[in-house]
């Protein structure tokens, strides 16, 4: 589902240059759920955005789903990112004048969406059991039903991967376990999912967990890089 | 010693600390730099124009040492004038001076038969001001020297040294270039003016000069009342006496201007509010984003006055520095078109005087900008640390936000998502932020209202030039009798109704300075002038009067009155007043009566024939045909036929203060675009990640520029047909009816050009907004 081969991405400027991807390689298939870890600046939500078309590596190939991502203009990754990936991050990022419903169909208003999207987004709410939380405006929630609704709003489209950032990072124990089982259930057999995480609870869920380590990943637990 | 240590200790830690700030945020300072940049080239410029036609009468008056009263009378001995006016009271000095008219004056490519010679007692004042080469000497023997006046040389591209053939006289040589405000300049005044020295042609011809006009300066300018008076006692012997006063000649100079004067002391305020919302929504914006840094200030114990008063210093030096820069290049881009405009009117520009007011604003924009951005932080540095710690949050709670939850579910069970949606979306992020909507909504508003003013009053100056009926006259042209009399020309197709005319010039027979024109037709007379009736009724027999509000308010006559003029001939003609009328021709000094009492006074009158079109018929289908018939025709102009072109300059400006003021909307949209784009920036990023493309970007920022921009033009609508039309129409000339209200296409184009104008803001945020990975905006939630 997922093949990125040969990762570069640096940071800075002259003498404060600082290479956080160097030949970064990975494949996540179908299905699977894959868990980045490492220490904090080594690159994890970079190979995260580099993966899911919000930024541009500097050398390196991508593939997901089949489509090639590396070198395409800002139109194409546009269109790539709506058809293909879906995101959940730390901080949420619902938007606060929306209400819950608003926010989980906003990308079903795009220009290209399914039309059956907008309902497959309230029956996902309906399923979620985020009925109540879908009426009220997101300062009105908990943090674990605003992250819900980010799921919910990753998967309105159904896109064949879920990449999710940091997502248990801001909510408590059982907040953060809920949202992994969203997530978990959300690896089916056409969707691949990507989590970075710091916490053990997160990659203890995760099907194969990969560490970051100076620029390159390294098999961690459950198995190895390059395959399920 | 210590405490002034101390004070000067923090006052530098709050300059670094401002420094600091704004070299922290250098594409915000430009940002912030830019719009007072603007604001305050459109406040100089409108106080640049306003200072120099509010002073430019007085300045020229002084400057050429203008007569407090200018006789004109047929040639006369100069020793009888002389004798005559030293026997006055409150006479200072006096200068005699002639005036030869059409002369044929000739110069490389121009030429004119309106040459007016002024034949200068070179040994008494002159009356005029030099700007460029030497007066005249006194004494001066040389006949061939020369002045020009200032509109001559610069309309035919004279300077000192050239030469011009002048009538008779033959070549002479310009050794001068001087003005005098008692009229408007060549070409607006159809005379060219061409001063010699009187003595020089007395030796050269050998003849002694018959004198036609007297420059008479009193002791005390407030009794010259009492002086004409008395000339007027002792004229006998002397025809053709006409007086014309210095207050008087700048009541009517005030009066052309008072219109541009009050517009852009207007202006200058709009640009003003503009620039002071402007800021405050921006500095306001900048608080709410340094909410935490704040926070952390507050925490370990840093004063409320330092975290506000760097914010106000920050802001206060953008606005002294950018804002003195943009008054400077608003006084430089307008000087050259506000300088012709003096030039104009014979008028000169402030120079200097212009510096302190100039200097002034520019502090004003500092204080303004200051203020702008030191109450905001002033007000967050009062919350307690630990809620500036969490940050600001764009919604509040509240009952207010409880209200539009509830408000918003209605709607949400009523509404789907549909292609409109993120047109709202938009919208509701602008709406997140109701203080800064509702200033960029006012200020939309301001200046749309002002644009539409503008844009009325152009409007109303062509029509002043070009249509009679806008002055309340109804006839389209005038005619010299043919041989059939009005019956022949009222037999002509297309004349709806033709009668005679008789139109004379007077003085106010109590109050010589004060002009009056007398209009006047057998019959009713508003087959031909019907000008909105201010008081009392209509003329209905001969003896009686309606007289134009201007000249009511001039002479403190109203109906009931009596109004006596005097004629030209010397001759008085006195009329029972029966009612006054907005007439806006001559300044409102104008009456209209049946010709019996004028032709008492003056038998010698002539009439001329008015001629009313049938409607829907035009002065090019009925001219030829009147032509045929041996009636010659000539066109009625509307306010004034002779200054059509300073109408049409005038005309010019407001057009372009009306463009300039575009700008100012064009700049708060952007800005208040960019200002939510910048805090909304998770938002917009998020949308990208999802898929979003440019074109769902630009939508987003189109809703938000359509949701200030509509209500903006609304307000305009409201704003200048309520308030600023008839305050205008009230300062600029209360003695008429000004229709300054703007058309239908008017408001249409202004709310089109609005439309246009977020469209282009929004594209333009939306442009910068997609040059950057959508991650950086991510990384900000």
């Amino acid at each position: 589902m997922i093949s990125a081969r040969g990762l570069v991405k640096t940071y800075g400027a002259g003498r404060a240059t600082r290479r956080v991807l160097d030949g970064a390689d990975l494949d996540v298939a179908a299905g699977e759920v894959v868990a980045i870890v490492g220490r904090s600046g080594t690159g994890k939500s970079t190979l995260l955005h580099l993966v899911g078309a919000l930024d541009r590596p500097e050398a390196g190939t991508i593939e997901v789903a089949g489509e090639r991502v590396d070198g395409r203009s800002e139109r194409a990754l546009s269109a790539f990112r709506r058809r293909r990936v879906g995101f959940v991050f730390q901080f949420f990022h619902l938007v606060p004048e929306l209400t819950g419903e608003e926010n989980v169909l906003l990308p079903t208003r795009l220009p290209g969406a399914p039309r059956s999207a907008p309902a497959h987004g309230r029956e996902l709410i309906e399923r979620l059991g985020l009925g109540d939380a879908a009426r009220r405006r997101p300062h009105e929630l908990s943090g674990g039903e605003q992250q819900r609704l980010a799921v919910a709003r990753a998967l309105v489209l159904d896109p064949p991967v879920l990449l999710a950032d940091e997502p248990t990072g801001n909510l408590d124990e059982a907040s953060g376990a809920a949202v992994l089982d969203l997530l978990r259930s959300a690896a089916t057999a056409d969707r691949a999912v990507i989590v970075v995480t710091h916490e053990p609870r997160t990659s203890a869920m995760a099907d194969r967990t990969v560490t970051l380590v100076d620029g390159r990943l390294v098999a961690s637990a459950h198995g190895a890089v390059g395959g399920a | 010693m210590s405490g002034t240590a101390g004070l000067g200790a923090a006052v530098g830690r709050l300059f670094r600390g401002a420094l600091s700030l704004l070299r922290s945020g250098r594409r915000r300072t430009v940002l912030a730099a830019a719009g007072v940049l603007v604001a305050g080239a459109m406040a100089g410029a409108a106080l640049t124009v306003s200072i120099g036609l509010g002073g430019g009468f007085d300045r020229a008056a002084e400057r050429s040492d203008l007569p407090d009263i200018v006789a004109r009378f047929s040639g006369q001995d100069p020793a009888r004038i002389r004798a005559r006016i030293e026997a006055l009271p409150n006479v200072a000095d006096y200068a005699p001076r002639t005036e030869i008219s059409n002369v044929r004056v000739r110069a490389a490519d121009h030429e004119t038969g309106k040459g007016a010679l002024q034949l200068v007692d070179t040994d008494a004042r002159r009356g005029y001001a030099i700007v460029e080469g030497r007066d005249l000497p006194r004494g001066g023997r040389d006949s061939s020297d020369a002045l020009v006046e200032q509109g001559l040389a610069r309309s035919w591209g004279l300077h000192v040294g050239d030469t011009i053939d002048v009538g008779r006289l033959g070549e002479v040589r310009i050794v001068g270039i001087s003005i005098a405000p008692d009229n408007v300049a060549f070409p607006l005044a159809t005379a060219a003016r061409v001063y010699l020295s009187g003595p020089a042609l007395e030796a050269r011809f050998r003849g002694r000069l018959r004198v036609n006009q007297a420059l008479v300066w009193t002791h005390d300018r407030s009794r010259t009342d009492v002086t004409l008076q008395q000339a007027r006692a002792t004229t006998y012997g002397v025809g053709n006496l006409r007086f014309v006063t210095r207050t008087g000649v700048r009541l009517i100079i005030d009066q052309a201007a008072g219109v541009v004067v009050a517009l852009l002391v207007a202006f200058s305020l709009v640009a003003l509010i503009a620039a002071t919302t402007m800021l405050a929504s921006q500095s306001a914006s900048e608080v709410a984003r340094r909410l935490p840094v704040i926070g952390v200030q507050r925490a370990i114990g840093v004063p409320r006055g330092t975290v506000a008063g760097e914010q106000a210093l920050a802001a206060g030096l953008i606005g002294l520095v950018a804002g003195g820069l943009g008054v400077l290049v608003g006084a430089l881009v307008i000087a050259g078109p506000s300088s012709d405009l003096l030039s104009a009117l014979n008028e000169t520009p402030p120079g200097g005087a212009l510096v302190l007011p100039l200097a002034g604003l520019t502090l004003l924009l500092g204080a303004i900008a200051a203020a702008a951005a030191g109450w905001p932080a002033w007000r967050a540095a009062g919350r307690p640390p630990v809620a500036l710690l969490r940050g600001g949050t764009l919604v509040e709670g509240g009952l207010r936000t409880r209200w539009r939850v509830r408000r918003e579910l209605r709607a949400d069970r009523r509404e789907r998502p549909g292609r409109t949606g993120f047109l709202g979306l938009g919208a509701k992020l602008v709406l997140a932020r109701p203080g800064r909507a509702g200033a960029t909504v006012a200020v939309l508003g301001v200046s749309g209202g002002v644009i539409l003013l503008m844009l009325g009053l152009a409007s109303l100056l062509v029509a002043l030039r070009d249509d009679p009926s806008a002055v309340g006259t109804r006839y389209a042209l005038t005619v010299r009798a043919p041989d059939g009399g009005v019956d022949a020309v009222r037999a002509v197709p297309g004349v709806a109704d033709a009668g005679e005319r008789y139109e004379v010039r007077g003085a106010d027979s109590f109050a010589l300075g004060e002009p009056v024109k007398i209009t006047a037709f057998d019959g009713r007379l508003d087959r031909f002038v019907n000008p909105p009736l201010a008081d009392g009724r209509r003329v209905r027999g001969p003896g009686e009067v309606e007289i134009g509000t201007g000249l009511a308010t001039a002479l403190g006559l109203g109906t009931g009155g009596t109004l006596a003029v005097q004629l030209q001939n010397g001759g008085e003609a006195r009329f029972r007043v029966v009612g006054t009328v907005r007439a806006l021709q001559d300044d409102g000094r104008v009456a209209f009566a049946r010709p019996d009492r004028l032709l008492a006074a003056d038998p010698g009158l002539r009439p001329d024939i008015a001629v009313r079109l049938e409607d829907g018929t035009d002065v090019a289908t009925v001219g030829p045909r009147l032509a045929a018939i041996g009636a010659s025709p000539t066109k009625v102009g509307g306010a004034t036929t002779s200054n059509k072109a300073f109408l049409d300059t005038l005309a010019t400006v407001l057009k372009a203060v009306a463009a300039l003021d575009g700008l100012v909307c064009l700049y708060a949209l952007i800005q208040a675009l960019a200002l939510t784009a910048r805090e909304r920036r998770p938002t917009l990023a998020l949308l990208r990640a999802q898929g979003a493309a440019t074109p769902t970007v630009v939508r987003v920022l189109l809703g938000a520029g359509l949701v200030l921009a509509l209500p903006g033009a609304l307000v305009a609508f409201l704003l200048q047909r309520l308030v600023f039309s008839p305050l205008v129409s009230q300062l600029a000339a209360g003695y008429a009816d000004l229709g300054t209200a703007a058309s239908t296409g008017a408001v249409l184009g202004v709310t089109g050009g609005f439309v246009v104008f977020a469209v282009l803001a929004g594209g333009w945020v939306a442009r910068r907004v997609v040059a950057e990975p959508p991650v950086h905006g991510l990384r900000e939630g």
